[in-house]
């Protein structure tokens, strides 16, 4: 072996130009190898962070009859199932370890109604329990103006990706109460005079289910935010506290459940005829309670659990190092008896999640390209160096070295290129990808922030994917080298000697 | 004890449309301990009868046996091999590998062989280069050495392998006369000293004066032995 390392290495030396050219291509490839599975690998990191982190969790619990996965981003807006027995889930998933958090939420399309008697809008609205969504988040969204509800009362957060829309859409700036036109936010392209916008305090939303069950409500705004992260995206979600949700979806509502008849009211509803409570005459009674009385007392209200009321999906987050895929398999197990089953984030949020698969296969396909240009370069100059190399290859032969002898003395020369190129270009492409990491580019554009994996552009490589590069240029050395090895392997000692 | 047996044997190369008829039916024995000269005109057959010989070329019909081994009939790794331990080479135009020095060079075969330690090869090398008279020129390369001192370099590599039989096609061809000469002596004295059996062909007549034994070929046929 020594033998055939101190030939390759002096024959790399002795041709040096063809040495170079080759080692440039490998460079090369592996550098742009490197770079490529680091932007791959930060964009996956990044849309996986952003999305689980601020706005999906791990996975999403939907109800067994939810036929679509996409329960996010479904651009026709097709009604999410509801879930009628949360409470179930709850119990299900304290039972079960890989699970760390859990957020169950509302989830639909609902339209804005526009008071002004323009056109309304369509939008996907969130309902959450605000002190929850907190909890189970954390600061993923960042209040622009003012501020966070943390108790259940109506209100609703407006992101300010679907202000803009809905302003671009109907001149209507939506603002908390508290809070004055702020013209530095307004949209720089706006042509809208500011006598010409109308700025308004609440919502009115108008819930869209399949059941036709729907009512309208108004919902003041308690505050303008924005998503630290991806906020082109998920920033057209308004977020609505779960009770006017429900009411505005025609689900029933926590408080719905809560209330407690009274003897009296009770006594009316039991009434033999109950229209002649419209009557001239007073109503009669099935017994001699007085009625008028009665009903000046207020019903008693149990407190309200809000988790009894309907939600759409449930959001969890799993234990750090959990298998994504074997979860959601686990937690559907889980869930058949009591209807409901998991679908894991990428699926959850339709192309948005597939799109680290949708850049990667475009990126793999250009690398692949390049490295079919690198192969057919490298495989025409080691083909001609083998051919010149005729007389000395066939004396080796003459001499009696095998077949096997040329072609691992041939392999070895190409390996160290490889290994000595596109090492350095491996090494390159990594310090490149921590020095870019360091810039903190960031972008606004929806595009560049799908590539990036967020707002900032975070290219990151793991051992895994040096690695995969590793493999890379190994697979490409080894398609290099394999028509010019046997070249080499097929000539005699009698070409050397007819050549001379 | 013959070394080489040859029985009818010939060799034909398609030409284009044509066939040369380059060997017609060549029989000859060499004994083992030769110091055997193939004379004859250029294009008579004696190179292409040194490498079917050597292994180097096939026969188109007839037998070769070389150390009682039928020829013919092996297969290149066998063929190899038997170039390895019974065959030594030295070409026209000293064909050595330029990335290595002389001693490398001349260690080469030994590394092939895998029989021996690095001492041992070390060792079986030097003797050689000093009896070659190549001592102060060990770790010079190819083209650092004139033609004479690369054609003692191959002659070393020929016979480090202690093989049966050493092949010389033309060996002082490319050298002025007393360099040519003084191969021509060193070859002699090796065959002397290490009985192995040398083939060379030349057509120069002064060359003659060396051989025990002439065979004269013209036309792919034996005229004369």
């Amino acid at each position: 072996m020594n033998l055939i390392i101190k030939i390759a290495w002096r024959n790399i030396l002795r041709h040096r130009g063809k040495s170079i050219i080759i080692g440039v291509i490998l460079f090369l490839g592996a550098f742009v190898m490197t770079i490529g599975n680091g932007v791959i690998s930060g964009m996956d990191r990044g849309l996986q962070k952003n999305i689980v982190e601020g706005f999906t969790g791990d996975l999403i619990i939907a109800a067994t009859t939810q036929e679509s996965d996409n329960v996010f981003l479904e651009f026709m807006g097709k009604a999410i199932d509801p879930i009628y027995n949360y409470p179930s889930i709850d119990s299900m998933l304290k039972t079960i370890l890989i699970v760390k958090s859990w957020l169950p939420i509302g989830k639909n399309t609902a339209m804005v109604l526009n008071e002004d008697g323009g056109m309304p809008d369509f939008v996907f609205v969130l309902g959450v329990d605000f002190a929850k969504y907190k909890a189970f988040f954390g600061e993923n969204l960042k209040v622009i103006e003012g501020t966070f509800p943390m108790s259940n009362g109506p209100a609703v957060l407006v992101p300010t990706g679907w202000r803009k829309q809905f302003f671009n859409f109907s001149n209507i700036w939506f603002t908390c109460p508290t809070c004055s036109l702020d013209t530095a936010l307004l949209p720089p392209d706006s042509k809208t005079t500011l006598d010409d916008i109308a700025i308004k305090h609440s919502v009115v939303y108008m819930g869209m289910n399949s059941d036709n069950s729907t009512t309208d409500v108004r919902t003041e705004v308690a505050g303008v935010v924005k998503y630290q992260a991806l906020n082109t995206i998920f920033g057209n979600f308004p977020i609505l506290d779960i009770e006017s949700y429900r009411s505005c979806l025609g689900y029933l509502r926590a408080d719905d459940a809560s209330v407690v008849l009274s003897e009296a009211e009770k006594h009316l509803l039991a009434l033999d005829d109950p229209t002649a409570l419209f009557g001239a005459e007073p109503p009669k009674a099935s017994s001699d309670a007085p009625v008028a009385k009665t009903l000046a007392i207020a019903s008693p209200v149990k407190p309200v659990d809000i988790n009894t009321g309907v939600y759409n999906l449930v959001l969890v987050k799993l234990i750090p190092g959990q298998n994504l895929d074997a979860s959601v398999k686990k937690i559907t197990e889980s869930g058949k008896k009591i209807g409901v089953r998991a679908v894991s984030w990428k699926k959850a949020t339709g192309l948005v999640g597939s799109i680290a698969v949708v850049i990667k296969a475009a990126l793999f396909l250009f690398v692949m390209f390049l490295f079919f240009v690198a192969i057919i370069i490298i495989v025409n100059t080691l083909s001609m160096a083998a051919l010149e190399r005729t007389s000395e290859i066939g004396m080796m032969r003459a001499v009696g070295a095998k077949k096997s002898f040329i072609g691992r003395m041939f392999f070895a020369e190409t390996g160290m290129l490889s290994f000595v190129f596109g090492g350095i270009g491996i090494v390159s492409g990594f310090i490149a990808i921590q020095i870019v990491s360091l810039l903190h580019w960031t972008t606004d554009n929806d595009m560049l922030q799908l590539l990036y994996g967020g707002d900032t552009f975070r290219p990151f490589l793991s051992l895994g994917d040096i690695g995969i590069t590793i493999l890379q240029l190994a697979l490409v050395t080894l398609i290099a080298v394999l028509y010019p090895l046997s070249v080499a392997r097929r000539i005699t000692p009698l070409d050397a000697i007819s050549r001379d | 004890m013959n070394i080489i047996d040859i029985k009818g044997l010939t060799k034909d190369y398609p030409l284009g449309t044509t066939t040369v008829h380059a060997l017609r039916g060549i029989d000859l024995t060499i004994a083992r301990g030769n110091f055997m000269s193939i004379i004859g005109p250029s294009g008579s057959g004696k190179t292409t009868l040194l490498n079917v010989i050597g292994c180097i070329d096939t026969a188109t019909t007839g037998s070769v046996k070389v150390s009682d081994q039928e020829i013919t009939s092996m297969k290149d790794r066998q063929i190899t091999d038997l170039r390895l331990h019974k065959i030594g080479f030295i070409f026209q135009t000293f064909n050595l590998i330029p990335v290595l020095n002389t001693i490398e060079n001349v260690e080469f075969p030994l590394l092939l062989m895998k029989q021996y330690s690095k001492t041992e090869v070390t060792r079986r090398a030097t003797k050689l280069i000093e009896e070659v008279g190549l001592k102060e020129h060990m770790h010079h390369r190819p083209a650092e050495l004139s033609g004479g001192q690369r054609q003692r370099v191959a002659i070393a590599r020929a016979l480090v392998t202690n093989p049966d039989i050493v092949l010389a096609d033309e060996p002082t061809a490319n050298l002025d006369s007393v360099t040519g000469a003084q191969i021509l002596d060193l070859m002699v004295e090796m065959n002397k000293r290490e009985t192995t059996t040398f083939i060379f062909s030349t057509h120069d007549a002064n060359v003659l004066k060396y051989a025990k034994d002439v065979v004269k070929i013209r036309d792919g046929l034996l005229v004369a032995n």
